[in-house]
């Protein structure tokens, strides 16, 4: 019994002594001169390129500033998400976490959760390196978080192989576009290819863009000054729109069932002759530059795809827009005292996210077009070689303009909700595009309501 | 010389045992059980909208004003619609099959005991979301189900229509079948195989000494497994999140789906997630209630 009992406390020492141990490493750290920063990463592993990030970019940082030690939390869509809320509600959000101006990161933005970059920016007088339309107040009232760049959340990708071997023609045109349904239906090929089991995809990718077609690139303004409403023509003839596309079959009802990123292979393959997402999707199809593999690549890139916008809406009162938000980016715990060696180290890696390096190298993959102006985007792609699909992106930028808001990007989760499940309501065809629009309007007057 | 323990002494040392085995656990309970609940009953009466709950914005008590907000939402009643669907699929179809199962593999009605024992239980010991991703690529636009289903009618194509559903409480009932199947062949096997030799001898049929042996035998089993049952139904979340996530339009969403979507989906409502979760509790009482009700009245002796 008395050597069990020793073996115990032996035991029981050694845990102690470990537990202490690993609890202590902030301060050994410290005692290195070392500053440690939380850091919650958004990421998709299973993208070409992801795995090459955190060698490229957050282990060159590492080395270059050795004082500063990461560690590093990477998560991806929506468990990204539940999980800075549940920072947000313990009060432990990391220094440094990867955000959106408004819609999914409302939260942060709503609390105080995080600091305006601005007075850093001034400070440091990096203020002219970026885009004038990325530093525009975000959802706080400030800068929350430091962009990427400008998000356009409507890309339509054509696969023009697909259209040439079933004896049709490229147009976008949607009276067009709804005219090759019966051609391709018949041969087992999807016209347009999307992924709208999570509810954001039809609203972010398509809807916002006709939104803006029929309500001017203003109707959020005029919606906040009460000049229209939400049972409005502009409106309804949105959810009428997205009605059609169902009805006609030219976006299947089955997408209701396709998680989001799934079809990108399908589409790829040559299954369906457009796909819609966002621009950030261009980045799936381009080469992983370890393996070499691509879902599209290179050659196929230049001669069999297009990145377009869907035009000439039945009675669209904007041609060619697009709905475009100001880019995720890189925001900075307000729990960081102003003035520490830890804000500092934060901002010196949040400058380093948004610096030349790691927005060329973004830019290079496809993940985004850079807000920081020492990027020349010709000059880089004619340097490094890079595919099609970045120079086309570039194009499709010039090509369709004006940009109008993102619904999400704009209103209150607890309109945009309703909105969301709307559409999937009509997507089901359970509920009437005039039944989604009031029911729009009700979660609208009630959110103006508790303000 | 020694001390004589007097009755007293007794009494105190029974006293500390007492508290010495009870008060870690009454403690532990408190903490992670009670303190929750009780506090989760309470945010779901304030003002509380996010950010840190202690030393935060201050919070008001704004009575039950997410309890109607919450019964005048038609999801919440879509979601706890599809939560008595699945505590029916698993009362009343979870446990009858298992029951069947054991039945049948007990009383040796077929052959390869071990092999079907086995394959029925395997899917319990799967981890749920690999279950969940498994059947969702099942039944994906361009999975395996909707190309089986063109071998016999080409041109179909699968949506989530008007029972999306289905296929969730397929999976369910597929899964736990197996748990209960173990749980009933487990007591069959407490039965004293005597008696039911006696009632065979008395002429009873296969299907007397079901009746009037054997069920009443395992009534509070029944009840144990239906209460099993229920509750696990009403906390099923893990599945249903990884095969649907709750939509499309909350078509497939449950309360607990539901109470996470609005705790963690866009700007958080704690406050309204908290009241959800507490009529969760409320339902889970009242349904467990009935079934001991139900025993009283209609089951047997063990």
């Amino acid at each position: 019994m008395t050597g069990l009992k020793r073996v115990a406390v032996v035991l029981l020492a050694l845990v102690v002594v470990s537990s202490s141990l690993f609890a202590q490493g902030t301060k050994e750290d410290a005692a290195k001169g070392q500053v440690t920063l939380n850091v919650l990463n958004y990421i998709d592993m299973s993208e070409p390129n992801s795995a090459n990030e955190v060698r490229l970019v957050w282990d060159k940082f590492e080395s270059e500033n050795p004082d500063i030690k990461i560690v590093r939390e990477d998560l991806f869509n929506e468990p990204f998400h539940y999980k800075t809320e549940a920072y947000i509600a313990s009060g432990q959000l990391p220094d440094v976490l990867y955000m959106w101006p408004s819609g999914r990161s409302t939260s942060l933005h709503t609390t105080g959760s995080v600091k305006d970059l601005m007075p850093l920016l001034e400070k440091d007088g990096l203020v002219d390196d970026y885009n004038p339309a990325a530093l525009a107040p975000q959802f706080s009232g400030f800068l929350g978080e430091l962009p990427n760049g400008i998000t356009t959340t409507h890309m339509l990708f054509v696969n023009k192989k697909v259209l040439r071997d079933n004896g049709l023609t490229l147009s976008t045109d949607y009276n067009d576009m709804k005219k090759m349904v019966s051609t391709l239906k018949a041969k087992g090929i999807e016209l347009i290819a999307m992924d709208n089991m999570d509810d954001w995809v039809m609203q972010s990718c398509l809807f916002s863009m006709v939104v803006g077609r029929y309500g001017g690139t203003d109707w959020y303004d005029r919606l906040e000054a009460g000049e229209i409403s939400f049972t409005d023509d502009w409106f309804v003839k949105s959810l009428e729109l997205i009605d059609d596309m169902y009805k006609s079959g030219m976006i299947n009802r089955n997408t209701l069932s396709s998680p989001y990123g799934a079809s990108r292979s399908s589409f790829a393959t040559g299954k369906a002759a457009f796909l819609i997402d966002g621009d950030w999707a261009t980045g799936s199809f381009m080469t992983d530059i370890t393996t070499g593999d691509a879902l599209i690549n290179a050659k196929a890139q230049a001669d069999d795809f297009e990145l377009m916008a869907i035009t000439n809406l039945p009675g669209e009162v904007v041609k060619n827009s697009n709905s475009g938000v100001v880019g995720t980016g890189w925001g900075m715990s307000a729990n960081i005292a102003a003035g520490s060696a830890k804000e500092e180290a934060a901002w010196r890696l949040i400058k380093y996210l948004q610096g030349e390096y790691v927005q060329t190298y973004r830019l290079s993959t496809g993940a985004s077009f850079p807000s920081n102006l020492k990027v020349d985007v010709a000059k880089v792609a004619a340097e490094q070689n890079l595919e099609p699909f970045i120079t086309k992106r570039a194009e499709y930028y010039n090509k369709y303009v004006p940009i109008t808001p993102v619904i999400d990007g704009v209103l209150h989760s607890d309109v945009y909700n309703v909105i969301n499940s709307g559409l999937q309501e009509i997507g089901l065809g359970s509920k009437t595009p005039r039944t989604v629009a009031a029911e729009v309007q009700r979660a609208w007057e009630a959110f103006l309501k508790n303000k | 010389m020694a001390k004589v323990n007097t009755m007293a002494d007794t009494k105190r040392e029974q006293r500390r045992a007492y508290w010495a085995l009870v008060l870690p656990g009454f403690l532990l309970y408190i903490a992670v059980m009670a303190f929750p609940t009780i506090f989760s009953v309470v945010l779901s009466l304030t003002s509380y909208n996010g950010g840190k709950l202690f030393g935060g914005k201050p919070v008001e008590m704004v009575g039950l004003k997410w309890y109607v907000r919450l019964f005048g939402d038609e999801y919440f009643y879509r979601a706890l619609k599809n939560n008595l669907w699945i505590v029916l699929v698993s009362v009343l179809g979870q446990i009858p099959l298992g029951f069947f199962l054991a039945y049948v593999l007990y009383r040796g009605l077929v052959r390869g005991k071990d092999f079907f024992q086995t394959m029925i239980y395997l899917p319990t010991v799967i981890s749920t979301v690999v279950i969940g991703i498994l059947w969702k690529s099942f039944f994906a636009p361009h999975g395996a189900f909707p190309e089986l289903m063109r071998i016999f009618r080409p041109g179909y194509e699968y949506t989530m229509g008007s029972h999306p559903m289905i296929p969730v409480l397929f999976v369910i009932l597929w899964m736990y079948s197996g748990m209960y199947m173990i749980i009933f062949m487990a007591n069959l096997q407490k039965i004293d195989n005597a008696v039911i030799e006696a009632a065979r001898i008395d002429g009873a049929g296969e299907m007397q000494v079901l009746r009037y042996v054997i069920l009443p035998a395992l009534s509070g089993v029944i009840v144990v497994t239906a209460i099993l049952a229920i509750s696990g139904s009403l906390k099923s979340f893990d599945l249903i999140y990884v095969m649907t996530g709750g939509g499309p339009a909350n078509r497939t969403s449950v309360l607990s789906i539901y109470m996470f979507d609005k705790a963690f989906k866009g700007a958080p409502n704690y406050p309204l997630a908290n009241a959800i979760s507490t009529v969760m509790v409320i339902i889970s009482f009242l349904l467990i209630g009935l079934t001991k009700f139900a025993e009283k009245k209609f089951g047997g002796r063990e």
